[in-house]
């Protein structure tokens, strides 16, 4: 089993502090999403576990082990390849971990078959277009078997049905990999966070806000900033207090906990409207009814929080 | 073009002779120049790839310097050379000047900035994020360096070819250090001034016919290397 347990990690670039993780741990055999927003140091923390950088302080161990070589697949963002055909570059990275000839053909048939990339096995790897990339770069990392798996930013810069597809896909593939496998997703996007991944652990500045089963940190968000980035709107009472209402939490009409909407638009979404506007400094939405009269854009609507959290600030 | 007719008529004839001295000038030609690209490769890739992925103070200062050595004419690096070298120059104890070794100090200066400048070109024209990818997957500091050159092989035959082109074909450096002895520094480039020096045209053609078929023969080889098809 092979755990990932870090322990007083600091990272420092330009004497700028990065990351600052006294202690992190993924247990063995889990999916966690690394969540949180451009910069907050996410692809670093996977730099550093891969060992690709080196930390300032602190210990990064694999079941109580030091890393050694082979125990971590990562997949790039950004996909890259060496000239020659797929195959070739699946199976460079297995032909450097010393895998023999015949399994190794058994690998890449099997993740080529379970990613969809069976047809593009012969073409060049430099060709292919962006979603097909990404579908190789994952194929590539199932391949490794690595106890340690991580990925950084699986979706990005693919177009809108293939994301669709690999949402679906890729955790059927992240639950066929062997069971103590340890993943990390690195994302920005809350959907993929929580589609992913069974587990969470929010990174905002390089500090962890949150962490633990994905539906847990989702109904208890510590303090503003995690609130706002799992798609609260973080609102202040009369009496200072903050309180984080999530998507639809809004209702229209004076309330015990009531606030003024200031409405700026009105969106027809089709199925139903929204009103977005302001209360406070804060940007928030309130679903309209069609029965519902459509205030006037630039008036002030009473209305009042049905469902919150309180959080700190 | 009756002196060109003629040079090729007087080539082909020194070549089919057996012309020994011929065979020596062209077997000193390829000897020196061939040495000064080889060592000029053994320092300019590294030094290329370092300039290429390193960040360090001074970088763009030593890539502008690199990139001047480029073009350098070829007789300054030799006067430069020949005040290093001469007997009452700091190297004179060495006894190089007006030896093949001068000239292959000589043509190694000219050669590694060409190397070192293709090598830094063709290095960053590779993703960023190739040496981090290769680390990943397992390979060793020593397979990564390999496995990058073979992506960046393009650029660095290129490199090859500009450094022996440029050296098998200057003459002015290999004059100044290499002094045109006769049976020991004389190589193709300054037989040619000798013999055209003397009148005998046909044979200063021959020469230079010669020195053009050699370069495009190595260079042909290269190309022929560089463009083959993926393996």
């Amino acid at each position: 089993m092979s755990g990932i347990a870090i322990r007083g990690l600091r990272f420092e670039r330009d004497g700028r502090m990065v990351l600052d993780l006294p202690v992190l741990d993924f247990p063995a055999g889990s999916t966690t999403a690394v969540f949180g927003p451009n910069g907050s140091g996410k692809s670093t923390l996977l730099r550093v576990i891969a060992g690709l950088e080196r930390p300032s302080a602190g210990t990064v161990t694999f079941g109580g082990n030091e890393r050694r070589r082979g125990d971590v697949a990562i997949a790039f963002q950004e996909a890259v390849f060496l000239r020659g055909d797929v195959r070739s570059n699946l199976a460079l990275g297995l032909e450097l971990r010393g895998i023999e000839p015949a399994e190794r053909e058994r690998r890449i048939e099997r993740v080529a078959r379970e990613c969809g990339i069976a047809p593009l096995l012969d073409r060049r790897a430099t060709r292919l277009s962006a979603g097909e990339g990404q579908r190789v770069n994952l194929a590539r990392t199932l391949a490794l078997a690595a106890p340690v798996m991580l990925l950084d930013e699986p979706l990005a810069g693919v177009d809108r049905i293939m994301r669709r597809a690999l949402l679906e896909e890729l955790p059927l593939l992240l639950r066929a990999v062997p069971a103590a496998t340890t993943t990390l997703v690195v994302t920005h996007d809350r959907e993929e966070a929580f589609r992913l991944a069974d587990r969470l652990v929010v990174l905002i500045g390089g500090r962890v806000t949150a962490g633990g089963e994905s539906g847990a940190v989702y109904r208890a968000p510590p303090d503003r900033a995690t609130a706002e980035l799992l798609g609260y709107t973080v609102l202040e009472t009369a009496s200072g207090e903050l309180l984080a209402v999530p998507p639809g939490g809004l209702r229209r009409g004076p309330g015990a906990i009531g606030f003024e909407l200031r409405v700026g638009r009105v969106v027809d979404m089709g199925r139903h409207r929204h009103a977005a506007g302001w209360i406070g400094r804060a940007a928030a939405e309130l679903k309209l009814g069609w029965d519902e009269p459509v205030p006037a854009e630039g008036a002030t609507v009473p209305v009042h929080a049905a469902e919150w959290v309180a959080v700190e600030g | 073009m009756r002196d060109l007719a003629t040079g090729l008529a007087e080539a082909l004839a020194m070549l089919l002779r057996g012309d020994a001295e011929l065979y020596g000038v062209i077997g000193r030609t390829l000897f020196i120049s061939g040495t000064a690209t080889a060592l000029a490769m053994i320092v300019g890739v590294p030094a290329g790839y370092a300039l290429a992925r390193g960040r360090f103070r001074g970088r763009t200062l030593l890539l502008a310097a690199v990139n001047t050595g480029m073009g350098m004419p070829p007789v300054v690096v030799g006067l430069i050379v020949w005040l290093l070298l001469a007997r009452s120059g700091p190297l004179g104890g060495l006894e190089l000047i007006y030896t093949p070794g001068a000239m292959v100090i000589a043509q190694f200066a000219i050669a590694t900035p060409l190397v070192i400048g293709f090598t830094t070109a063709s290095i960053q024209a590779l993703p960023p994020r190739l040496p981090d990818l290769l680390t990943s997957l397992g390979a060793s500091r020593l397979r990564t360096l390999w496995l990058i050159s073979r992506e960046a092989r393009l650029g660095l035959l290129a490199a090859i070819m500009a450094g022996f082109g440029a050296v098998v074909s200057e003459v002015g450096a290999s004059m100044a250090v290499g002094g045109n002895l006769r049976g020991s520094t004389r190589v193709l480039t300054t037989a040619i001034v000798t013999v055209t020096g003397r009148g005998e045209v046909a044979e200063a053609v021959a020469f230079g016919l010669i020195l053009l078929a050699l370069a495009f023969a190595v260079t042909l080889t290269l190309t022929w290397l560089q463009q083959r098809r993926d393996s």
